[in-house]
């Protein structure tokens, strides 16, 4: 009986376990607690590897639905390639959104065991500049499928419900890790944590304002915004200052400088929600993000090191791109024009293309998802 | 040869004794030596102990073979003596390193293999040397040979086709064609940012310091094209805003009463049209024969927001053109003229972003300022033609970066190397952004509202909190490069006007007619100096030493006085392997221990 593990002291256990019962007669019983004890090792191994960082996968399906539902839902846009866009049979949405469902709780249920059983692991993700940031990541992805939910209108009591309930992990941590950034000391201060991750928790404030204002409730939306925006600016002016001795980024999370455009993406898309349309800041911040992907997609050198080998990092790509398509979708809306539409549906396909292919990579390297080495765990696991 | 201890020296401050103490060190060096001997023949081991930078100054005659620190390590890596010296000319030859120290002739009592000399990459020299360098080899002549030194910043096109003609005139010196390839293999790689700020100093990072020297000759004349900076498209910016200036006078509600006549904006803006196409010719030409000195402009820290310059200047002529010529520009004409600041910003405002040594916290200083003015210039044009969305995409762009330009260079911090302590009149160009992003914003959203107001309140700040230190702007060098911070003036005094129609009363009239004056009058002084520049003092276009700097740093002639070993010399080898490339990797190799007592020797003065 030959069990495939991944982590190496278990087969030895096994084993031993094996040579001792061989003789007995409940054999069956034995397997049974074979199976058992393998399952309980093979997950106990996936939580050990388990990062924030995961959330990524989640990110990206959450971020899909939500485009998705916004090309289906009825707008005032009478283009041509809105209309056929829109065409797209929302049994396929319905799917799609099951499946980021699905892959979110599974995500979100293996963390939770892993705050349970592994505590200390989640503890020093937190105190990690990078890691810390991905926490914001699972309340992001829930925000985005409660956005995309097909049968969740946004002035039910359940939304509201399940908006406080996703709102109030974002401001706990906020306060702990904004206050951070300017109280404590030297090992907290933001220009040596700084970093792209960063990002995440000021996309997390939008990601709320823009759940808020969904709902009506411009106030929370309003102060959501603006906590997000202010520190969005102070993040934006460090980051691009590149102070030695912060940003310490190793190479191969270079996929998350994508987010450098994914921040203004989000905030268009929340200026718009809270205002009604796409006025000029929410063009202004929709533009400030076209310029910063085009800047990150002229560098590819940038990104060569960290694309030789499949790694989770890799589906930092997917969000950002995401919300460029949504905020262009909403631009050309407004604007209606030809040059607007086409940028639309350019940016409709990358991002079609870039979750496809992740998935499929991941699929076909399903081995490599939770890998021996995985640079981030490594980081973390002292 | 060892006979022969006349001794060039080549350093600013050499006193008067110290050939003679050189001569007594080298002397007892020779038997330090001998353990060094394996990797080369004796004779190197003499040359190494002296070493001289390639600056040459006036300095007494040689007739002993010289080499360079980096020859001997050239030499030790690969056992060869391919990098030696030569006669007194101080002209070192290098084999494939690519700093461009090279060398052209041969020595005169050399008995070692000598790297003939390059044909293109000539080192300077000294005055008086030059005579002597004359004789030795088959020179066709003092004006081929003077090419020859600036043959390394010529566009290889252009020192290949002088090799070709002096093939056919039967007159090219050996290994020509092998110092071809040395030519072009040492101007590959990029001069990295620090060997900027470590070479040079002042303001505008044009001065050199005492301890560096420069590739080419420090004494002669260089050719015009070599002299031409492109921090002369600074002056079409100072006439070009100028321009618009009478025009917004000559057309603007509240200054009707001064009955400006509209033909002072004619006059002058077909003069800024003369001038931009002049400038962009001849800046052309220096594209087309020294593409290497243009490239080493884009390097540099500060020269490089001046690239901005020409497309600035082109939509100012176009902001400024007279109502008699044409009411209406055509929308493509934006696009166009866009186009190159677009791609410019990807490429800077990406290196900020991600770039390790061009970070903006090493290399942020006021110039920075035209590269994000232009943006604010652009979303201009584009509402005043009638566009709506590529105007909005500019000013957001430029505001984004221009809140960080704005923090960073307020902040000073120390990390910057390139802020001149004390003033200088680049400040100005913190009006600039303010001002022309309070005009931009109004156009687009088609009255002067708050958000104008606020930025050009804040440029009015800025204005007022710079010419109040008026005193402190004194001493400074002339520099084509001013006329650049002349049209941030100019611009404040435009934006005034707007503001003025919007809000007309006796406060805002007189500061319009104030700023105005003060702009113009500036102007005029700036013109005055720059003629009396060009046509009395003749030093309008001074030799650019900050494109000449050579790759790595020398070390100062005291040092190696000291008998000192040990650490300064693994600095000193550290600091020279930094700033060469991972394609030479013969000098990798040069890290192990024997070389490091050499290079005591060889350190150069």
């Amino acid at each position: 009986m030959k069990i495939n593990m991944e982590c190496s002291q278990s087969n030895i256990e096994l084993v031993i376990i094996e040579k001792n019962i061989t003789n007995h007669n409940n054999q069956k019983s034995t397997s049974l607690m074979f199976t058992k004890r393998s399952l309980i090792r093979s997950i106990t191994c996936i939580l050990k590897k388990l990062h924030a960082g995961y959330f990524r996968i989640s990110l990206s399906f959450g971020g899909q639905a939500l485009l998705w539902k916004t090309l289906i839902d009825p707008t005032n846009d009478t283009s041509k390639s809105r209309h056929v866009l829109s065409m797209l049979p929302s049994s396929v949405f319905i799917v799609l959104w099951s499946m980021s469902l699905f892959i979110l709780a599974l995500l979100s249920l293996l963390y939770l065991l892993r705050c349970l059983f592994f505590f200390k692991m989640v503890k020093e993700e937190f105190l990690h500049h990078v890691g810390v940031n991905y926490l914001f990541a699972p309340w992001i992805s829930w925000f985005l499928l409660l956005q995309s939910a097909p049968f969740i209108a946004p002035k039910t009591i359940t939304y509201l419900i399940l908006w406080w309930v996703f709102t109030v992990p974002v401001v706990v941590l906020d306060v702990k890790i904004y206050g951070q950034w300017f109280t404590k000391g030297k090992r907290s201060f933001l220009t040596t944590v700084a970093n792209p991750t960063s990002h995440l928790s000021v996309i997390g404030n939008l990601i709320g304002a823009q759940a808020a204002a969904e709902m009506g409730w411009k106030e929370s939306a309003v102060c959501l915004f603006s906590l997000g925006m202010v520190h969005y600016l102070v993040l934006f002016v460090t980051l691009y200052q590149r102070l030695s001795g912060g940003d310490r980024l190793p190479a191969l999370l270079r996929p998350v400088f994508f987010l450098f455009f994914a921040a203004p993406g989000v905030a268009s898309l929340a200026w718009e929600s809270i205002v009604g349309d796409f006025d000029t800041l929410s063009k202004m911040l929709f533009f400030l993000s076209l310029f910063l992907f085009m800047s990150l997609v002229c560098r590819p050198a940038l990104f060569k090191r960290s694309m030789r080998r499949f790694n989770v990092a890799w589906w930092a790509y997917s969000f950002p791109v995401t919300v460029l398509a949504m905020a262009s979708t909403n631009y050309a809306q407004q604007v209606k024009g030809t040059v607007s539409h086409i940028l639309m549906l350019i940016l409709l396909a990358l991002s079609v293309l870039v979750s496809f292919s992740l998935t499929l990579f991941t699929l076909l390297n399903s081995k490599m998802l939770l890998p021996d080495n995985d640079p981030i765990a490594s980081i973390l696991i002292v | 040869m060892e006979n022969h201890i006349t001794l060039e020296i080549i350093e600013q401050a050499s006193p008067p004794e110290t050939p003679s103490l050189i001569k007594y060190i080298s002397s007892n060096e020779l038997e330090d030596f001998d353990e060094f001997d394996s990797e080369f023949p004796s004779p190197n081991s003499k040359e190494s102990e002296e070493t001289y930078n390639h600056q040459r100054k006036p300095s007494i005659s040689v007739s002993m073979p010289l080499c360079y620190k980096e020859t001997q390590l050239q030499s030790l890596n690969n056992n060869n003596n391919k990098n030696v010296s030569f006669s007194g000319e101080n002209v070192i030859i290098r084999d494939d390193l690519a700093s461009g120290i090279a060398m052209s002739e041969p020595p005169r009592q050399s008995k070692f293999k000598s790297q003939p000399m390059p044909k293109g990459v000539a080192f300077q020299q000294d005055g008086y040397q030059t005579g002597k360098a004359n004789r030795n080899h088959n020179q066709p002549g003092i004006k081929m040979f003077r090419d020859k030194r600036f043959d390394s910043f010529k566009t290889w096109s252009g020192g290949g086709l002088e090799r070709q003609l002096s093939i056919l005139r039967g007159k090219e010196p050996i290994g020509n064609a092998q110092d071809g390839n040395n030519v072009t293999r040492s101007f590959d790689r990029a001069l990295p940012v620090d060997r900027y700020f470590d070479a040079l100093e002042g303001p505008e990072l044009e001065t050199l310091k005492s301890s560096e020297e420069i590739m080419l000759p420090h004494d002669k004349q260089w050719p015009f094209l070599l002299r031409f900076p492109v921090s002369s498209f600074g002056i079409c910016l100072g006439v070009s805003s100028q321009a618009i200036l009478w025009k917004t006078l000559a057309t603007s509600p509240t200054t009707e009463f001064l009955h400006i006549t509209p033909k002072i904006n004619l006059i002058l803006w077909y003069i800024s049209a003369v001038l931009i196409a002049t400038i962009f010719a001849v800046y052309i030409l220096k594209l087309l024969f020294y593409f290497e000195a243009v490239r080493r402009e884009y390097y540099h820290p500060i020269r490089v927001n001046f690239f901005f310059a020409p497309w600035i200047a082109l939509l100012f002529l176009a902001l400024g053109v007279p109502p008699s010529i044409t009411k209406n520009l055509h929308q493509s004409l934006w696009y166009i003229l866009m186009a190159p600041i677009l791609f410019l910003e990807l490429k800077i405002y990406g290196q900020w972003m991600s770039g390790g040594q061009r970070r903006l916290s090493k290399v942020a200083n006021p110039s920075n300022h035209l590269s994000v003015v232009g943006n604010f210039v652009g979303a201009l044009l584009g509402a005043s033609m009638g566009l709506i969305e590529g105007p909005i995409f500019f000013f957001a762009v430029g505001l984004a970066h221009y809140t960080v330009l704005f923090v960073t260079l307020y902040q000073r911090l120390p990390t910057n190397a390139t802020l001149p302590k004390e003033l200088h009149p680049v400040f100005f160009l913190f009006v600039a952004a303010p001002s022309v992003a309070s005009m931009a914003w109004a156009k687009i959203q088609g009255s002067f509202d708050y958000g104008s107001r606020i930025a050009y309140f804040i440029a009015l700040f800025l204005y007022f909190s710079l010419a109040v230190r008026i005193n402190f702007f004194r001493g400074f060098k002339f520099s084509l490069a001013w006329w650049a911070y002349t049209f941030p003036m100019t611009g404040a005094a435009i934006a005034t006007i707007r503001y003025s129609n919007q809000v007309p009363n006796i406060v805002t009239k007189s500061l319009c007619i104030a700023l105005a004056l003060i702009s113009t009058f500036t102007v005029m002084a700036l013109l005055l100096s720059t003629i009396l520049h060009a046509f009395v003092f003749r030093d309008l276009f001074p030799n650019d030493i900050a494109i000449a700097i050579s790759d790595r740093k020398r070390k100062p002639h005291k040092h190696w006085l000291g008998f000192r070993y040990g650490s300064q010399d693994s600095k000193e080898i550290e600091n020279y392997l930094k700033f060469v490339n991972t394609d030479d990797s013969s000098l990798d190799d040069s890290t192990p221990q024997p070389s490091s007592n050499d290079t005591d020797h060889n350190l150069p003065k």
